[in-house]
């Protein structure tokens, strides 16, 4: 089954709900990059996001005969991700270790890396290996909760919406930690710029 | 010069580059397939059943009509206690068979009637409990052992009402 003739999610879940563990792959297939990337971002650590993304199916597997469908599955994997994973950092405390710091090949394509590289901004002043890491660490003196924001609203692109319903919150609240997370970004650059 | 909120927003977007390497998501759900199964294995049968229960509890949903069922169900019940149709502890052959056994003989029922209607000293001696029914205590309930009408009247054999005098 490609992915043009696969079927909905509302179908995937009920062909899972009824015993078909193909389906859930189908889900996994279809929902592991964007799960991995939010706790990736969110813990900064490649073999932590790798067991949180095993534990975060797993988990969604077992309680799949109690999804109801008020939401879509998205929003609660998503959902179930980011508790988990904040959980996890909590627990963790602020011990981290940036382990993925290899930006895709493609970034050198991009257009807004291309704007930003190529405009007279501070970036350019800094290789892009560098800026990563300045950017992780960065956003590890973040809260996870501030984390979590910024990650799914800049890095995934999700509507202010959306983060509500998924974090359980209204959305102003989003909206007021964006900005309290962006100026803490903006501060911790220039710092690393003025270095 | 500070990056402004656009660049930082543009900045922020390029991690979303920042990917494992290719072939690692299949990979993986080969290791989440491992790990299903040795979970299966490792966990009791009673805990996986217990999951179950718990999870098919969760997304147990009453249906709508049962309730208007349920409702219905007492008012029948209601009706048909309530209009004295069925009694529960109506005196049945087999109750009945208690105290007439006991007291066979008009002497013997008059013994024992006056014995429990005024005294309430039960000689239990009387009693073939062989015989009565596991219903013996029902019998002896007070409002059966001391009916007034056997001790204001003096007749404890008859039934007929007292003001029938």
């Amino acid at each position: 089954m490609d992915d043009q003739n696969l079927p909905d999610d509302e179908t995937l879940v009920r062909l899972t709900q009824n015993g078909d563990t193909r389906a859930f792959d189908h889900l996994w297939h279809k929902y592991s990059p964007r799960i991995y990337s939010l706790i990736y971002n969110m813990t900064a650590n490649h073999e932590d996001a790798n067991d949180l993304l095993l534990e975060v199916f797993a988990k969604a597997y077992r309680s799949i005969n109690g999804f109801r469908g008020k939401s879509s599955f998205y929003t609660w994997i998503h959902a179930i991700a980011v508790n988990m994973t904040i959980n996890f950092v909590k627990k963790r405390g602020r011990r981290f270790q940036l382990s993925l710091d290899d930006l895709d090949a493609n970034v050198q394509n991009d257009k807004e890396f291309i704007d930003l590289t190529a405009a007279n901004t501070p970036v350019r002043e800094v290789d892009l290996a560098e800026l990563q890491h300045r950017l992780n660490e960065a956003m590890m003196k973040l809260s996870v909760e501030h984390r979590a924001v910024v990650t799914m609203f800049d890095i995934q692109g999700m509507a202010h919406a959306e983060i509500a319903k998924i974090l359980g919150i209204p959305e102003a609240t989003v909206r007021s930690r964006l900005f309290y997370a962006h100026r803490q970004l903006q501060n911790y650059l220039e710092e690393f710029r003025k270095k | 010069m500070m990056l402004d909120e656009q660049q930082l927003q543009k900045l922020l977007r390029l991690k979303q580059f920042e990917q494992p390497p290719p072939g690692y998501f299949e990979s993986t759900l080969v290791e989440f397939h491992r790990r299903q199964r040795q979970e299966l294995l490792r966990r009791p049968a009673l805990q996986i059943w217990f999951e179950r229960l718990i999870s098919g509890l969760w997304s147990f949903r009453v249906p709508t009509y049962a309730y208007g069922a349920a409702f219905g169900a007492f008012l029948v019940a209601a009706t048909i206690v309530g209009s004295g149709v069925w009694a529960p502890y109506t005196e049945t052959a087999e109750t009945a068979s208690g105290p007439v056994r006991v007291a066979s003989s008009p002497r013997g029922l008059e013994l024992s009637s006056y014995r429990l209607a005024l005294s309430g000293d039960v000689d239990w001696s009387k009693f073939d409990r062989s015989s009565v029914s596991p219903r013996v205590v029902p019998v002896l309930r007070p409002s059966q052992t001391a009916l007034p009408r056997y001790v204001l009247d003096g007749t404890p054999v008859s039934y007929e009402a007292s003001f029938s005098f």
